[in-house]
């Protein structure tokens, strides 16, 4: 066997290897995910041009560990005057009418071993856009940040610098460094006894 | 580098896409693409010039992210919200309602959670001021009935299915025939029920059908207590004891504890008078006559074995003395005299009992069994009266009796070609009725038979219609709790699969209009309680009518009236080898068969043989040998690769003239002569875990030998069938502690001269380590060679089990195969020692084998600080939490099982298969295996992963009992104990949800946030205690405390969170057994091998005869 040929594979074998191992990570394969939902739904529109909260709509976000997906009574709260025979919101009349769910793609989603709970982390200070990103300039949502554990852990290690005071939870926009002096972060955290577990129990039951 | 081709179409997909991405960039998708997936940098792939740098750059993420490639990601899961949310549902949150488990004389109050609008645990209803929270295991297990797949679904006529409207019209044409003539030639066969809904259907239909004949069978029935009540005080009453109340407590035959109705509130009371928490506390004592070994015979102070027909003669000497000694005058002592020739070698037992009696009268009380004749019940009452515990320990509650005929009056009718048509309403009468009167032939004498049944079984072969009944937790109902409180019974799901609740069926039977069991309950709701609606909403809520309590009855006691009734009665002759009694019982795992598809309850071991998903036939060690059967020698001589397990022989039962086969299990302290045979197994008609591998029913029909009503019968003969084996699954082999201190017993008078023996029991006191002084921390334990994880969460988790209260019942087990998704392994695998339980009851023998004792001790991972399985797993799947718990990270375990191997408790479990994705026949099968269907496994598990071989039904049921909090774990990962970590998380979240901005994040006892593990909320005897050790107040701290807490094996420095309490006995030391064995006969066992705990001082010289494990510097 030719030594170049020899060389060349275990560099090809090599670089495919280290290639595959840096690049299939979430930060690469779940970033930038936008898949295309059934009702052409603007978060732009809903929540940052009319500045609607997150939680009119993703109501169980605050006692629930799962952030639901509103029923289509919700929509037709307004919708039910609000182009209300706009042809985009026929899935959503028709849901609120027969019951028939909308199948929304799911677009964030973590392995059914990791048990995340999201009023643990609404209610202690941890803003949606921290996870999520900016959901009110996305006119279709798409994955803004990677999720993977070292995400997870990243925070958890360090929780202080994104906590917020929790009336600002759910502004998306504000950004608290910006608006809070440098020690608030540190104080919230010890007087609020922040204590992001970094113990594999705190995900993996 | 453009290249001259043509224009790719639009609809296409795959590598014509990547022709040119030149080409691919013009198109105006790709630029609205670009715009959304990189709005930074949407100018880069849009200017050319930077474009093709960029690609390059971001080639992989490209590849990735889109452009139609969404084959490269995971498949597309969609949310489907509702069209209307339903009223206070939040997705991920359970809601709890309460309801009951129906029993056959009172129900048990429940609360059931609920998630995503199917029930998935349930556990006590603790506001019920009677019960507070008992539970039993036939509750806790009944919700895997729910999602039985081989329930009956179908409504049928001869075996043909049918829709539902045209088993209402049958049921209206039956109506309509009854109207007509009065309900001639209509007979009903019900079970046992304290519905007040049920007995006012009942009323109104007798009303409207007065020729029509009801009859009430159960197999194992409970209503002897109540008609030797009636008698015993002309009065329509049943007894309510008060363990609770009751200082001295005599069971003649009495399975209280275990197989007695309403066992759960019986253990809840009888632990509160038994625990001790510090030396000078009381105890109450318990003295069982008893045949078989039965729970309660296990927790005795003082046990007297004899054959079950000879009860009735120790319960008139005993009376004979107590009415004697009280100075009656009744003439009824004399009468009792006459029985008690029979048992005059057991003089002195009685004779003493009776003076414990005397000696606490007023706080004493005397039971009898279900299984033992009116006789004893009725001379039990005499000693009660002569006692004074009407009124203290004995409660007399109204009752009336159900005017209905028996079984066999029906079957008289049956026979005489009297019934035109036979409603049978649950039960099944063709498996479990009398053997005498020879059913199958009379059931179908009747000229149409319509049943309301839960499975297609052997009642179903013989009727014309079935009715697919509702489980009670889709059903509308009522109930009475043991104490007579009015308890609601609430659905948590519409029935599942359209079935009928007994309380429909009746009222169509009767033409009502009212048919919605919701609307027939509210009705006898408003009857009780006023139509006020809030009074409604509350009784739904707490599950149960404040104030609704029976009160209890003045009566007085009859001697004549028992004297009477004590003329008729003949006792069985004293049973010998020739000549053998038979006792059938209640089994604890199927109840009378109804559980028998029951998965949990059959892999629960039976609390005193330890056997799985069979019966077997019980002899005494002596009855055996003396029968031609020795179990030592058939293990000597089984070949080598049976060793360890059962191949028990098989023998032939002949009661009268019939017989039955089963295998033989020797039981050390059954009475010589007797012969132990459960009830309800051996169903042919069962569903898949009824019937085992190759479908052969699980053990042997007992009901089929059962001649008439009766328990004990005389004139068994037993021969052994040459040649013939059957393998027993038994999880208990060795049933000895080889003096080793795992359970460390006294008496209660050794325990108060020395409330801290425990600690000359531990092999790592002080007195033992002072060699190792320069290396001990402040604690006196050798500092640890190795880093440690930090124990420095703000919660310590730590766990008592108290092996006073613990009466061995198996609750706990159930409860957390409940919470925590645990499989069952079948047969197979329980005989090779896979069984996958959490928490175990380990049960020891110690004495002689005739008449050992026996305790109990629940063993569950004990999460020990040094936790030897931490420090051997490869891939660091088992962690220490800062909390101190030892915790599994399945995701990471890839199956060495070098964790188990180093636990010295052996409490980690590993699923050697996928139990929960194959059938348990097909466990072994490989992927190159051909399926039924003749696919090769590994082509269909490539088509569709998730499913497995389970049959479809199966699947799809069962998935819906799982706890969605807990994972379900896979083949080749190791599982065990967590403390309920889901129920310590939601905890946790929900305070710190509630805290918000605050710092108030810490659970405690006293502002009602800690929460409790599976185990601890379902102990009836509230044995098991958890909570945070570093709270110097809360209750697991204080019993930490105790001078008779230790811990198992502490010697190997483990330093488990788990400690136990040690197990305190209160005999008599004036009984004859007591003086022949001054200590409990464990510690006899363990100071054979040590030095006696109650002499040697605990302190620097406390040594003694040096400990068995291993003397000197080495051993620590």
């Amino acid at each position: 066997m030719p030594l170049y040929a020899l060389t060349a594979a275990v560099l090809a074998g090599g670089g495919a290897v280290a290639g595959f191992w840096y690049y299939f990570t979430p930060k690469y394969t779940r970033v930038g995910y936008q898949p295309l939902q059934p009702v052409a739904f603007s978060h732009a529109t809903h929540a940052g041009q009319l500045g609607m909260d997150c939680r009119y709509c993703h109501n169980g976000v605050e006692q629930s560990w799962y952030s639901n997906v509103p029923d289509a009574a919700t929509c037709m709260n307004c919708h039910n005057q609000v182009l209300k025979d706009d042809p985009r919101l026929a899935l959503v009349r028709e849901s609120a009418q027969t019951g028939k769910p909308i199948p929304w793609v799911q677009i964030h989603k973590l392995p059914d071993f990791v048990y995340f709970n999201h009023a643990a982390h609404i209610n202690r200070g941890v803003s949606c856009v921290s996870c999520h990103g900016p959901i009110q300039t996305m006119d279709e949502v798409y994955h803004a940040r990677e999720l993977s554990m070292t995400f997870c852990l990243d925070c958890h290690r360090n929780p202080a610098p994104n906590l917020r005071p929790l009336d600002k939870v759910t502004d998306l926009a504000w950004n608290p460094h910006q608006h809070l002096p440098a020690d608030w972060f540190e104080k919230a955290a010890k007087d609020w006894k922040i204590n992001a577990s970094q113990h594999c129990s705190a995900c993996h039951r | 580098m453009k290249q001259p081709h043509s224009k790719p179409n639009s609809g296409k997909t795959g590598p014509d896409y990547w022709r040119s991405l030149d080409e691919l960039a013009e198109r105006p998708e790709f630029r609205e693409w670009v715009e959304r997936e990189f709005p930074e940098g949407a100018s880069e792939l849009t200017d050319p010039t930077t474009r093709r740098h960029f690609l390059k750059i971001m080639s992989a993420s490209f590849l990735l992210a889109g452009v139609g490639l969404t084959g490269c990601r995971r498949p597309v899961e969609t949310i489907r919200p509702f069209g209307k949310q339903p009223e206070r549902y939040l997705h991920g949150q359970p809601l709890f309602y309460a309801t009951a488990y129906p029993g056959r004389t009172s129900a048990i109050p429940l609360v059931v959670k609920s998630h995503e609008g199917r029930p998935t645990k349930i556990e006590g209803n603790s506001l019920h001021p009677d019960c507070k929270g008992a539970v039993d295991q036939f509750a806790l297990a009944s919700i895997l009935n729910l999602y039985d797949p081989d329930r009956a679904v179908r409504f049928t006529e001869g075996g043909n299915s049918r829709r539902r409207e045209e088993a209402h019209d049958k049921l209206a044409a039956v109506a309509r025939e009854a109207a007509a003539s009065g309900g001639e030639g209509l007979c009903l066969l019900v079970g046992r029920s304290s519905s007040p809904s049920r007995a006012r259907l009942i009323g109104e239909l007798r009303q409207k059908y007065p020729k029509a004949r009801w009859f009430v069978h159960e197999p194992v029935d409970f209503d002897i207590h109540r008609q030797a009540a009636a008698i015993a005080y002309g009065a329509a009453v049943k007894p309510y004891p008060r363990y609770d109340s009751a200082k001295v407590i005599v069971s003649l035959d009495c399975d209280f504890l275990g197989a007695e109705e309403d066992s759960c509130v019986a253990i809840r009371k009888f632990a509160a008078g038994r625990r001790v928490r510090k030396p000078g506390d009381s105890m109450n004592r318990l003295y069982v006559v008893e045949a078989l070994y039965s729970l309660t015979g296990a927790n005795a102070d003082h046990r007297l074995r004899l054959p079950a027909g000879q009860v009735a003669a120790v319960a008139a000497r005993m009376g004979a003395e107590l009415l004697k000694q009280a100075g009656d005058t009744s003439g009824l002592a004399a009468r009792l005299m006459e029985l008690a020739g029979p048992v005059r070698q057991h003089e002195a037992w009685i004779v003493e009992c009776a003076k414990d009696l005397l000696a606490h009268r007023g706080e004493a009380l005397v039971v009898a069994g279900y299984q033992q004749p009116l006789a004893v019940h009725l001379i039990a009452h005499a000693m009660n009266a002569a006692l004074n515990s009407v009124g203290r320990t004995l409660e007399l509650h109204a009752a009336e009796p159900e005017p209905m005929g028996s079984i066999s009056e029906l079957a008289g009718l049956l026979n005489d070609g009297k019934v035109q048509t036979l409603v049978i309403l649950g039960g099944n009468p063709v498996y479990n009725a009398p053997a005498n009167l020879n059913w199958k032939a009379a059931q179908r004498k009747a000229k149409t038979v319509l049943r309301l049944g839960y499975y297609e079984d052997e009642t179903f072969e013989l009727c014309d219609w079935h009715l697919p009944q509702a489980h009670f937790l889709e059903s509308w109902g009522d109930a009475r709790s043991p104490d007579g409180t009015l308890t609601a019974v609430q659905p948590l799901i519409e029935p599942l699969f359209g079935g009928m609740t007994e309380l429909e069926v009746l009222a169509r039977l009767g033409g009502m209009e009212v048919t919605r069991p919701y609307d027939i309950v509210r009705e006898t709701f408003r009857k009780i309680a006023g139509p006020e609606e809030s009074a409604w909403k509350k009784f739904l809520h707490d599950g149960f009518l404040a104030g609704s309590r029976s009160k209890p009855v003045e009566a007085k006691f009859s001697p004549e009236a028992v004297s009477t009734a004590l003329r008729e009665f003949k006792p069985l002759p004293a049973p010998e080898v020739g000549s053998l009694e038979a006792v059938f019982y209640r089994s604890a795992s199927v109840d009378d068969g109804r559980f028998i598809n029951n998965g949990w309850l059959m892999e629960t071991p039976d609390p005193i043989t330890k056997l799985t998903w069979d019966n077997a036939i019980l002899l005494s060690p002596k009855t055996a040998a003396a029968l031609g059967m020795n179990w030592f020698d058939l293990a000597a001589k089984s070949p080598k690769a049976n060793a360890g397990r059962f191949n028990s022989p098989v023998v032939e039962v002949k009661l009268g003239n019939r017989s039955i086969r089963g295998p033989v299990w020797i039981q050390p302290g059954l009475a010589d002569n007797t012969i132990g045979l459960a009830l309800g197994y051996g169903q042919e008609k069962a569903g898949r875990i009824g019937r085992l591998a190759g479908g052969s029913p699980a053990g042997f029909n007992a009901y089929a030998i059962k001649p008439a009503d009766g328990f004990v019968y005389a004139g068994a003969s037993l021969t052994v069938v040459p040649g013939k084996t059957y393998e027993l699954a038994c999880t208990q082999e060795h049933g000895a502690m080889e003096g080793r201190p795992f359970i460390r017993e006294a008496n209660l008078k050794q325990f108060e001269q020395r409330p801290d023996f425990v600690r000359n029991m531990d092999l790592d006191a002080p007195a033992h380590t002072q060699h190792l002084k320069p290396i001990l921390d402040e604690r006196g334990r050798p500092k640890p060679i190795y880093k440690r994880p930090p124990l420095n969460g703000m919660h310590q988790w730590g766990m008592v089990i108290d092996l006073t209260a613990c009466v061995g019942c198996t609750a706990c087990a159930v409860a957390c195969q409940s919470e925590n998704n645990i499989p069952i392994v079948g047969k197979e695998q329980v005989v090779r020692g896979r069984e996958m339980a959490w928490i175990r009851l380990d049960r020891y023998y110690y004495g002689d084998v005739d008449d050992p004792q026996i305790a109990y001790q629940p063993v569950a991972c004990q999460h020990c600080e040094n936790a030897p399985c931490e420090n051997v797993c490869p891939v660091n799947a088992t962690t220490h939490d800062e909390e101190g718990l030892n915790l599994m990270t399945y995701n990471r375990c890839v199956g060495t099982r070098y964790c188990s191997n180093n636990c010295p408790f052996k409490v980690r479990r590993f699923n050697f298969f996928d139990y929960n994705r194959r059938p348990l026949d097909k466990l072994y099968k490989s992927p190159f295996s051909l399926n039924p269907d003749g696919q090769v496994e590994l082509a269909r598990w490539f088509k569709d992963p998730d499913k497995g071989t389970v049959p479809v039904d199966q699947w799809d049921l069962l998935k819906l009992a799982r706890n969605p909090d807990v994972t379900v774990r896979m083949r080749g990962v190791m599982e065990k104990c967590t403390f309920c970590i889901q129920r310590l998380e939601q905890a946790k979240i929900s305070k710190r949800i509630k805290a918000r901005d605050s710092g108030d994040v810490r659970l405690s006892e006293r502002d009602g946030s800690m929460p409790q593990t599976a185990c601890q909320q379902a102990c009836p005897a509230e044995a098991i205690v958890f909570g945070d050790i570093t709270d110097p107040q809360s209750r697991v701290s204080q019993l930490k405390a105790l001078p008779h807490n230790y811990t198992m094996l502490g010697y190997l420095d483990v330093r488990p969170r788990t400690s136990y309490l040690a197990r305190l006995r209160n005999p008599n030391p004036a009984m004859p057994d007591a003086v022949a064995r001054p200590q409990p006969a464990s510690m006899e066992e363990y100071e054979k091998k040590n030095a006696s705990p109650f002499e040697a001082p605990t302190g620097a010289d406390g040594h003694g005869k040096t400990a068995g494990v291993s003397g000197g510097k080495g051993g620590h």
